[in-house]
Order: structure tokens, then sequence, then C-alpha cells
């Protein structure tokens, strides 16, 4: 007992003193842990915690331990504020990750700058983030919705010159706005807009608008409708034989693992552009994804990726710059070149928007399969924001 | 001029077409409401949940190794007993209780509410999709449309016909038709009440079973799928006239195609809107519909 009693006091000893001589990085990680996104915030949370397990175990940062400070945002942009001013002053945070919605992103940007600290999203699409509305204290490593549009006209620019395409989204701002990105990187690729449909979300029946579509006489058609809405388009085109001749091409959450038993063969062909796929055929990919299997019990998907590498660039920025103060972080993460499982990502100094390469994936027998990958520069699109 | 053949020919005619089949599934859903309306006046919210239940009924049965054509026939007679269950131990204990129409409604909106919730327990909450039964697609007049579209205008009209014929010309129809009228009258000559009611619940939850079976191919199969014609039908309900069968077909077929047609010439979002403001001037003008009810025709 007395043996016992001595062994831990040493050992608390041991620590309290190891800890004096070397703090912890102490990172917060704000992301939906209940709520509709809770399952994105899952993989978030299997990425980080993975990766601050390998930094840790392989010493660390700088030979200082990283800590992870968990908050719930409730996917919900008031709480995320509210829990980032605690995470900023309470419990004085380094560094700050894992927004998911871009409203949550966005405000918890603002506070981080009030602050003086940095965050990082790894999940948010929306292109204002590091556009319209960027800040210097804000970085994105994840690739953001235009970057797949970008990776799909560099397909077609390749596969289909001088393409006639039509279009096809769901009538909200999602569909709206997709649509008018793709048209517009399509054209600017020499591509012929033939037409376009805007259909109300959860339609019962899509031939009645086979009509339009069969009388534009399109080589290609994109859609932005996702979930069953995609069964139902794609299935009902196969019926009339809209889709003979026809290549589809779609936004990343058109056809997904949810849906795609039930399309059938009526997927087959249908290409898209993707930040991360698990079929990477990389070493980096490989013992990143059994890895990820192993702890979790399931396959990583882009959040659980981009997530997961996301700590080591900042390792890589604390270690350049010698220091964890915003000023220093901020100039070594500018321009930082990094290894992920999804190859050489670089964060561009001008609006913090990570350049990665893209993936364009096909549906080939009811499985995707990487048809190509287009570089990050080509895929990166212009650099929008004048804040810094 | 080649213009306008062409228009006819690849847009307006498939477009019509298609607005027909529509149109027949949207019957085939309404004709169950409004027969249960019309015999026993009880406004039935949980009858998308029974064209669900028939659809994933054929889902599970076709793993099974039940041929489709099998099912057509099978799923509406296993749908019997569940209407006759569901008539006797919930639907007659609020019956003559108060209002019938709030509770028979309130009780059939929470029975819906369960029935969702199972299916997405037992079915999982993602979409099946039972094989097209029949491929491919046939000209008409030079416009191709899918078999079986063809197939389900054609099976839809038979079904309608034979509805009607039962209702209003066998004996088993006017002895329903009298129980509804007037239950006492009914029930002292003879008619045995209690039982009728119960048949024409089950022969409503019966059709929605059928209509699940034959509109799975097409409009796939998930657990919240009878939301997706429970509002048009009831409109065709309330335009043809609750509980007239003859008025829910002619209802449907108009509006579907007003749908259709209207679709093509503005933006389709304000489709349903058209649709909407149809029923609306119809329950200003005509509260009854367009026809009368069964029972009191």
């Amino acid at each position: 007992m007395k043996h016992n009693l001595l062994t831990t006091t040493t050992i608390a000893m041991l620590l309290a003193s190891g800890a004096y001589a070397q703090e912890t990085i102490k990172i917060g990680v704000l992301t939906p842990l209940s709520g509709t996104y809770a399952g994105i915030g899952q993989q978030v949370r299997w990425g980080i915690d993975q990766s601050v397990e390998e930094i840790n175990t392989a010493g660390g940062i700088a030979g200082r331990q990283i800590e992870l400070v968990y908050e719930d945002s409730e996917a919900n942009p008031a709480v995320a504020v509210t829990k980032a001013e605690k995470l900023f002053t309470v419990d004085n945070v380094d560094f700050l990750t894992g927004t998911v919605n871009s409203g949550a992103t966005l405000a918890v940007g603002q506070v981080a700058d009030r602050a003086g600290k940095l965050i990082a999203t790894t999940v948010s699409f929306s292109d204002a983030i590091t556009g319209s509305g960027c800040s210097p204290n804000v970085f994105r490593v994840n690739a953001r919705a235009g970057q797949q549009s970008e990776a799909l006209a560099a397909w077609l620019k390749q596969e289909k010159p001088g393409a006639k395409v039509y279009y096809l989204g769901p009538d909200y701002e999602m569909g709206r706005s997709t649509v008018a990105a793709f048209k517009g990187r399509a054209e600017s690729v020499g591509a012929t807009s033939t037409g376009e449909v805007f259909a109300p979300l959860d339609s019962k029946d899509y031939s009645q608008y086979f009509g339009q579509l069969r009388a534009a006489r399109p080589d290609v058609l994109y859609t932005s409708v996702a979930g069953n809405d995609t069964v139902r388009l794609f299935t009902q085109m196969n019926d009339f034989g809209v889709s003979e001749g026809l290549t589809i091409l779609g936004a990343s959450g058109t056809v997904t693992a949810q849906n795609i038993n039930a399309i059938g063969a009526a997927a087959e062909g249908f290409i898209t552009g993707v930040g991360y796929s698990v079929l990477i055929d990389s070493p980096e990919n490989k013992a990143f994804t059994e890895a990820f299997r192993e702890r979790n019990g399931a396959d990583p998907d882009l959040y659980g990726a981009d997530s997961y590498g996301l700590l080591f660039a900042y390792k890589a920025a604390v270690e350049a710059a010698g220091a964890t103060d915003t000023d220093s972080v901020r100039a070594a993460l500018e321009g930082l070149s990094w290894e992920t499982p999804q190859g050489t990502k670089t964060i561009r100094a001008g609006d913090h928007q990570a350049m990665q390469p893209m993936y364009v994936v096909e549906v080939k027998n009811g499985q995707f399969t990487i048809a190509r990958s287009i570089a990050g520069e080509d895929a990166i699109g212009p650099d929008t924001c004048d804040k810094f | 001029m080649p213009d306008l053949i062409s228009y006819l020919q690849f847009v307006l005619a498939p477009q019509m077409l298609n607005g027909l089949a529509l149109g027949v599934s949207v019957i085939l859903v309404a004709l169950g409401l409004t027969i249960i309306f019309g015999l026993l006046d009880v406004i039935n919210m949980s009858h998308g949940e029974f064209y669900a239940v028939g659809a994933f009924g054929a889902l599970a049965l076709s793993a099974l190794g039940f041929n489709y054509w099998v099912l057509i026939a099978l799923v509406p007679i296993l749908m019997i007993p569940i209407g006759v269950l569901t008539e006797r131990f919930l639907i007659r204990r609020v019956y003559d209780g108060g209002d019938r129409h709030v509770s028979t409604l309130l009780l059939t909106f929470g029975l819906g509410m369960i029935a969702e919730d199972l299916l997405k327990i037992v079915f999982g909450p993602n979409t099946h999709r039972p094989e097209n039964p029949l491929p491919g697609a046939t000209e008409v007049l030079g416009v191709f449309i899918p078999t079986y579209r063809l197939f389900l205008i054609a099976i839809g009209a038979v079904v309608i016909v034979a509805v009607a014929l039962v209702v209003y010309r066998t004996r088993l129809g006017a002895m329903v038709r009298a129980a509804a009228f007037d239950r006492n009258m009914a029930a002292s000559l003879g008619v045995r009440v209690g039982w009728v009611y119960s048949g024409a619940f089950a022969f409503g939850v019966a059709l929605a079973g059928l209509a699940g079976v034959l509109l799975a191919p097409i409009y796939s199969v998930f657990p919240t799928m009878g939301h997706d014609f429970i509002l048009m039908a009831f409109t065709v309900v309330i335009v043809g006239g609750m509980g007239s069968i003859w008025g829910a077909v002619i209802a449907g077929v108009v509006l579907t195609q007003v749908q259709a047609i209207s679709s093509l010439i503005i933006s389709p979002v304000w489709a349903d809107p058209i649709v909407f403001g149809v029923m609306v001037l119809v329950l200003m003008f005509r509260p009854q519909g367009i026809f009368g009810r069964i029972g009191h025709a």
C-alpha cells in the first residue's frame, strides 16, 4: 500500500514537472456531436483523434504533446459562437478547428479575429469562406465547392471538348448555385449550354422534363439532384431511353453509398469530382484508411480524411515558426505544402485556401472508380479574397 | 411547320402520355381514399402509409422469390386482414364517439406516423427499388413510352372500371351503399353493417396496397413514400367530390394533365400552385366537388 502510494506520488510529480517544463499545445475542436450533422462530426472526431495519436506518439509538436478540447457546436452558428468564445477565453486554446456548416465557420472566424487566434475548417464547402468572406485568421484545408466544378470542367475540356451541355438542378439555393457555378466553368472551357431546368425538390416524376431535354439534344447532362431524387431521375431517364448516348455529370452528393444500390444499372457511367476517395492509390492513403478502419470500424469519408490531414499542417507550421503565437503560425501556414492521404496540399497565401489534387470518379459495375486526377493548380480557380 | 410537328411528337405528346400515367397513379391512390370516405365517412390520413406498406410488402415478398405478377394479386389480398383489424380494433372504437371526422382523422394520422416509423426501423431509411418487370420502351404513334407505363395505364383503367362496377352495379355494392346511406335501415333489412364497414375499409386499404405494388417500379420505395401521392390524391378526391369514384377519375386525369402541360410552359415549380389553385376555386364555388358522394348519390 505504502509502495503504491509512493509510486503514484512519484508519477504525479513527474507528470507535474513534465507538464511544467513542456506545456501541452491545446487545440479546440468545435464540431457537431449531436443534431443533423452528428455523422459528419463523428468523422471529424475520428480523423482528428487519429492524427493526434500519431503525432503525440511520434513526440508531439516540437516536443510538446497535443491536448484536445471538444465542444459540441450542435451545427448551430449561434451555439458555435458561444462555445468558440469559451474555448478561446476559458480554455485558452492555441488553435481551433472542427466547424462543419459554413455559417458556423464564418461566424466562428469573426470570433477568432476578435480573439486574435487562428481557426481552420476541414469540412465547410461555401466558396465565401476563402472568397468574399475571407479572413486573415481563417484557413480551409478541404476543397471548396468551386473546386469540384473546376475538376469536372477540366475533365469536360479533356474528354468532351465543345460539348453541348444541359443542366437539371433541384429548385432551391444549393441546386441553383451548383448549376450556375458549373455552367460558368463549363462555358469557360468551350462547352455550349443548351438549356436548363429546375425541378422541385422531391419530384415524383422527372419524365415531364424529358421532352425539353430531348429537344435540346445535349451530349452531356449536368445535375445536382441528391438522395432519392437521383434514384427517380436516373431510373426514369433509363426507362425512357433518355440516357442513351448521354454522359451524366453531377455534384459529389448526387450518387452516394446511400442511394447507389437503389439506382442500380442506371448509375452506370455517372461522373463526378471529389476531393477524397478511399480508392486513392497511394501509400499514405493505404496506411491512413487501414488505421482508420482498425480504429473506428468504418471507412473514412472526405470529412475524416481532411480532418486527419489538418494537424500535420499545423505541426509543420509551428515547428517551422518555432512558436505558437498567431502571427508566426499564420506566416508559416501561408504557402505551406504538406503530405496528406489525398496527396500534397498547399495553402495558397492569398486566400488561405488549400490547393489539392481533385479526383474525377466514375461509376463502373456499380462501384466508384477513379477515372482521372486533376492537379491542384488546375482545379483551384482564381483568388477572390481582398481582405489581406 | 416541321418544328411544330416535332414539338407535338417529341415534347407535347410524350408529356401528355406521361401525365396520363401519373394521373392513373394518382387515381389508384385516390380510389381507396374516396371509397373509405364515401362509405365510412372516415378521412383516412394513414392511406399514404398503407400505400407504402403495400410497396414494402412487394419488396419483401419479391426478395423471398415471389414473381412480380403474382404480387399484384397477392399483396392486396394480404392487405385485407390489415384493413379489417385496423377497422375492428381502432376505427370502430372512436367511430361513434363525439365528432367522428376529428377523432378518426387524428387516429389515422397517428397510425400513419407509427407505420412510417415502423417501416424505417424494419427496412432502414434508404431507398429501394424493385426491378422493372417490363423494361424497355414501346413506340406508340411515333412516341416512345416505357412499356411499364403503358401497362400501368392499361391495368389502372381495368382496376378503376372493376371497382366502379363492384360499387355501383353489384348486389354487394348496393348493400354497402345502403349501409353508408342509412345504417339503421340497412341493419333492419338484414345487412350485417359491422362486416360491411370492415369490408369497405379493408377494400380501400387493399387498393392502397395495390397502388403500392404497381407504382414501386417507377417511383422507388422508401419509408416516407406515403407523403408522395397523398396530397395530390386528397386534391383529386376533393375536386372530384368526396366519395365519388367517377369524380376522382375525372379530376385525376384533368389535374395531372394541367400539371404536365403547364410545366412545359412555365417553371415546373408553379405547376403545383396551379393544381392547388384549381382545388381552392372548386372549394369556393362548388364545395361538394364535381360529383356527389357514393352513399348519397
